[in-house]
């Protein structure tokens, strides 16, 4: 059911933005600094502005380990006395999704973002944005508890609670694992609603339940609907994916999919749903 | 950071558009190919017949000319079309009833996004502002078209030309150029919304079937999808061509020489049927019996 799709298939305009990273990556000078151009906040509901940092750069620096530098070195480009930028990070490793912000007007992994493919020369710059479908909280730091709380509607887990032994599951079989396991890659870091154009900053948690859900929620409950046993909730699931806010709502731009560090197939998660929710309609008017 | 509360669950009870979501999506999906798309590739298939109506005459088109043969095979079909196809009103009632609710309802959905080609220059991400931006252009033109052209809105037609189906080719060039003769400055502007119009249809018609596939859950994989997309996009590109084609037959040809076939044919055809056969006074006067009236009524819409 699932194909090999990467983001980076030959010809697409990713593949282009790619092999422009490397050629940087090859070209990219030593010893040279480059300015990062930061959009700033100094918390919620306060205005944005712009700060130019100029940040030495030694070999392999990431966009982490510069803001590090700026933290404690906390001087504009014009040697103006500012405060250190905060970001959110955890497992400098793009596994964990904290460090997600919008960088050179694309959003990606802060941490996994090394300086030598976007900022091979002398004087190059950065910017650094945080992502505009979730609150700021400071600087280039959001909440993204929206992300999480989506994947409670869909119920996205595999509900084994109880107050006895279940005893052992039910065989899974080799290819429903394969499907399952790219799709379990998810780390929840945003990057697929931040380019979504169905997806809106929504700063009214009370109308959190009826706006768009995002793709990495409807790729959760795909994931959990093909598990022997977390398809125990599969109606469940499918029932809010057809409501207000669902499935419906993706237009189909299919940025998430091109987004995604992951590579998830999330347009092929999204018609896999529309089909199952199509099939749920059936039986909801014919049988339930 | 996520904080542990959950929001408080809204106490409004569900309205008309959330209790009955999923039906009116899929309705809207549904009624852009059955009966809108359905409609669109037999409308352009007639339309465009201007320029290749010649052929579709076969033997009884061999001296006529590109020109004649078209506007001839165009009029044979309208009026087919207006005298032949059983329930015609009902059948356009619920296309203008589906298209009325196919628009509002779109714009309701279109609303809900924000377009971001500017920062993902994707094709896709280009495709989806597109089929929002035709969805606008296309419900102003096909309100102008049906209402000037069928609901006879004429005071919206540069030149006041008067659409009927005995003169279906002549008026709409005439509604097209702004007079009989030569086009007008303001029928220059209204060829032009018409191309306009016409292309943002059918782009909006072969995008839509295209993402209507990944909707109701045909096209799931990727390679499928694109799969799909070539098909789609060969079915745009004919249609489109049928789009044109049936703009450049109304606009090439001016309104008076188009008149001159159309009138060739009446005349004939009151020739074969004598005083306006086919109307139920029509048939008390004449006291023919019904059968010879029904046969000649065939034989007038060959
Ligand atoms: S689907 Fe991909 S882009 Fe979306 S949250 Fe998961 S890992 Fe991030
Ligand atoms: S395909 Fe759907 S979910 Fe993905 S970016 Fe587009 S609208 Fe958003
Ligand atoms: S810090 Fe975990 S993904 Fe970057």
């Amino acid at each position: 059911m699932i194909s090999t799709f990467t983001n980076t298939d030959a010809n697409s305009p990713l593949a282009a933005e790619l092999a422009q990273r490397m050629a940087n990556r090859k070209m990219a000078k030593e010893g040279r600094t480059i300015i990062f151009r930061i959009k700033r906040c100094d918390g919620p509901g306060k205005p944005s502005r712009w700060e130019d940092f100029k940040v030495p750069v030694p070999k392999n620096a990431n966009v982490i380990s510069c803001l590090q530098y700026i933290a404690a070195n906390p001087v504009t480009a014009q040697g103006q006395q500012s405060t250190p930028v905060v970001w959110d990070s955890g497992c400098l490793e793009e596994v964990c999704g904290a460090c997600t912000m919008v960088i050179n007007g694309k959003v990606r992994q802060s941490c996994s973002c090394l300086i030598d493919d976007y900022a091979p020369g002398e004087g190059d710059v950065m910017t650094l944005e945080p992502m505009s479908k979730f609150p700021v909280i400071r600087d280039l730091w959001v909440d993204r508890e929206r992300v999480f709380h989506n994947l409670k509607r869909v119920k996205a887990w595999v509900p084994i609670d109880g107050t006895y032994y279940l005893g052992g599951g039910p065989k899974e079989s080799p290819q429903k694992q394969e499907t399952r396991y790219k799709l379990s890659e998810c780390m929840s870091c945003g990057c697929c609603l931040e380019a979504c154009p169905q997806f809106n900053l929504e700063e009214n948690k009370n109308e959190w339940d009826s706006a768009f859900i995002g793709a990495h929620a409807i790729s959760q409950a795909r994931l959990f609907n093909e598990h022997e046993t977390g398809k125990q909730l599969k109606d469940d699931r499918l029932d809010v994916l057809m409501g207000p806010g669902g499935v419906n709502d993706c237009g189909n731009a299919q940025n998430c999919v091109k987004v995604c560090p992951k590579h998830i197939p999330l347009t092929e998660s999204i018609a896999a749903i529309g089909r199952a929710v199509t099939v749920r309609a059936f039986t909801r008017f014919f049988k339930d | 950071m996520s904080t542990p509360e959950t929001p408080a669950p809204t106490s409004s009870s569900p309205g008309f558009m959330e209790k009955n979501y999923f039906l009116l999506r899929r309705l809207h999906s549904l009624t852009g190919i059955v009966p809108i798309g359905v409609f669109l590739i037999a409308h352009l298939t007639t339309n465009s017949s201007l320029l290749w109506g010649k052929w579709g005459l076969r033997s009884e088109g061999a001296d006529e000319t590109i020109i004649s043969g078209g506007v001839h095979y165009f009029w044979k079909e309208v009026q087919w079309i207006n005298n032949q196809i059983p329930h015609l009103l009902l059948i356009e009632i619920v296309l203008w009833v589906s298209i009325a609710f196919h628009s509002i309802l779109g714009v309701y959905y279109a609303r809900t996004g924000k377009a971001n080609t500017a920062r993902y220059a994707y094709q896709s991400n280009w495709r989806y502002s597109l089929q929002r931006i035709t969805g606008y252009i296309a419900i102003f033109y096909i309100f102008y078209h049906v209402a000037t052209l069928r609901w006879g809105w004429e005071f919206l037609i540069p030149g006041d030309a008067k659409w009927s189906a005995d003169y279906a080719a002549s008026t709409l060039a005439a509604a097209l150029r702004g007079s009989n003769t030569d086009f007008t400055a303001m029928g220059v502007v209204t060829s032009l919304f018409y191309f306009v119009g016409i292309t943002a249809s059918v782009y909006h018609f072969a995008n839509g079937l295209w993402t209507a596939a990944i909707t109701w859950g045909l096209t799931v994989s990727a390679p499928a999808q694109r799969r799909w997309g070539y098909v789609c996009a060969m079915v745009g590109v004919g249609l489109m061509g049928m789009a044109w084609m049936s703009l450049a037959g109304a606009l090439i040809t001016p309104p008076n020489e188009m008149r001159e076939v159309e009138q060739r044919l009446l005349d004939k055809q009151k020739v074969k049927l004598p005083p306006q056969p086919g109307t139920i006074e029509s048939r008390a006067e004449e006291s023919l019996p019904m059968t010879t009236v029904s046969n000649q009524g065939v034989s007038s819409g060959q």
